[in-house]
């Protein structure tokens, strides 16, 4: 992971199961990174033809569904193009409106092609799991904490948030959504057994030599980064996997994108948005959960189903 | 061979009067803030920081756990008990993280240079978020 992590366990099998879930997260970055130069993805985008694991192989087929349901918001494909730009490298620039016509070419679900484990990609196109890779991981980790018989537990992988039953004490675990504005908390909400991951703007972002702002998450269909009405998105579900892919795709499409996303599938996940224009918006079943912290800068509203 | 007398003056002033005051008030002062922090090594926090950003709160009072922290390509394994916090295992080069031993006290730190992680006792925030998304 290009991020720190962490990991919390309690209870007798705690150590072996933490083990056991670092052994799981350092083997799929090996998988998965599309910098580690054997890794299956990066080999996939050197060669354009690579038998993938079975992992690898049903990974990127879920990416695919994704793609297919935020109509292309989400789209692992985008690779070339976040190359270009390379926003979250040491050596960020503006690539020109040429460039970016000529590498949207390569972007889209149609230019992956998987029969079996063996995937196959169009010349000039590359695939980046990034955008849920975490997802996936803290999915494990809940398998193996399960597995292990871990009652009560907490990860953090680079902020995707997976919390395990209650806490010792027997109460919701604390989780905070960073303000996208300042050091402090925007909102706490108390969970248990649920992923939690943000996306947003402000996380990574350059700034051109003429002082423009470029934010790290690019729109797929135009191949520039997003400028979106929102400031981040919040996705609160029972899939890690599902709550990265539909954290960028929602902060993707904006407010009226993203709640309209919700209301077509509301019974998957819950939500929290932030907009640029000071409102914090969540979805009805939070409103048992979620706290206002002392001096919140937010308007809290309740989306209508 | 020529003698003076010296005379001091010993009775007190009202300047002296107010330097004594004010040292009886430092002296009050300084025993509050000492023993009000006793009183929080009652309940104490692990603040864990992974650069320069808080990432995680460990209450001290809330039963044994076992925390893994990754930063620079090095992880350490954190131990947390009801009375103190040690990092148990570490691949960072200088190991000096698990020489520190364990911590116990309010104001006592482990820090790993090489993971640029630090791990700081302090009194219990009991308002303090479990995690952070975002």
């Amino acid at each position: 992971m290009d991020t720190y992590m962490s990991l919390t366990a309690y209870g007798k099998n705690a150590q072996t199961a933490l083990t056991d879930a670092s052994r799981k997260i350092n083997e799929l970055e090996r998988m998965l990174s599309t910098t580690i130069p054997d890794s299956e993805v990066a080999k996939l985008n050197e060669t354009l033809h690579f038998r993938v694991s079975d992992e690898t192989a049903a990974l990127l087929r879920t990416s695919l569904q994704y793609t297919q349901s935020t109509d292309g918001a989400f789209d692992m494909t985008i690779a070339p193009i976040v190359n270009a730009w390379g926003i979250t490298t040491d050596a960020p620039r503006v690539p020109d409106e040429n460039e970016i016509a000529f590498l949207l070419n390569y972007v889209g679900s149609t230019h992956v092609h998987l029969d079996g484990n063996t995937v196959t990609l169009d010349a000039g196109s590359a695939v980046d799991l990034g955008g849920i890779a975490k997802g996936y991981a803290s999915d494990c980790v809940a398998k193996i904490f399960a597995s292990s018989g871990i009652a009560s537990g907490c990860i953090s992988l680079g902020g995707n948030v997976y919390v395990c039953g209650n806490k010792p004490d027997g109460k919701a675990w604390s989780v905070a959504i960073q303000d996208p504005q300042s050091n402090n908390y925007a909102a706490t909400v108390a969970l248990s057994d649920a992923f939690a991951v943000t996306s947003g703007g402000y996380q990574r972002y350059f700034t051109a030599e003429n002082g423009t702002v470029y934010q790290h998450i690019i729109d797929p269909k135009t191949g520039y980064p997003v400028q979106s009405d929102l400031m981040s998105v919040t996705i609160i579900a029972d899939n890690g996997t599902m709550a990265d892919a539909y954290s960028t795709a929602l902060y993707v499409m904006g407010e009226k994108g993203a709640v309209d996303f919700w209301r077509a599938n509301a019974d998957s996940f819950d939500m929290v948005l932030i907009t640029a224009d000071g409102r914090l918006l969540y979805t009805p079943n939070l409103q048992n959960k979620i706290s206002e912290p002392e001096g919140a800068s937010y308007d809290f509203q309740v989306i209508d189903r | 061979m020529t003698s003076r007398s010296l005379t001091v003056n010993l009775k007190p002033t009202v300047l002296d009067g107010v330097v004594v005051a004010a040292v009886i008030a430092m002296s009050v002062l300084v025993a509050a803030v000492f023993y009000g922090n006793k009183a929080n090594d009652d309940k104490l926090t692990a603040v864990v920081s992974v650069g320069n950003k808080v990432v995680d709160s460990l209450p001290l009072f809330e039963g044994e756990s076992v925390h893994t922290y990754s930063n620079n390509g090095y992880t350490l394994q954190v131990s947390v008990t009801d009375h103190g916090v040690c990092v148990q295992e570490s691949n960072c080069p200088t190991q000096d993280c698990v020489h520190t031993g364990i911590i116990t006290r309010n104001g006592q730190s482990i820090v790993c240079l090489p993971a640029q992680i630090v791990i700081h006792l302090k009194g219990a925030d009991l308002g303090a978020p479990d995690a952070v998304v975002g």
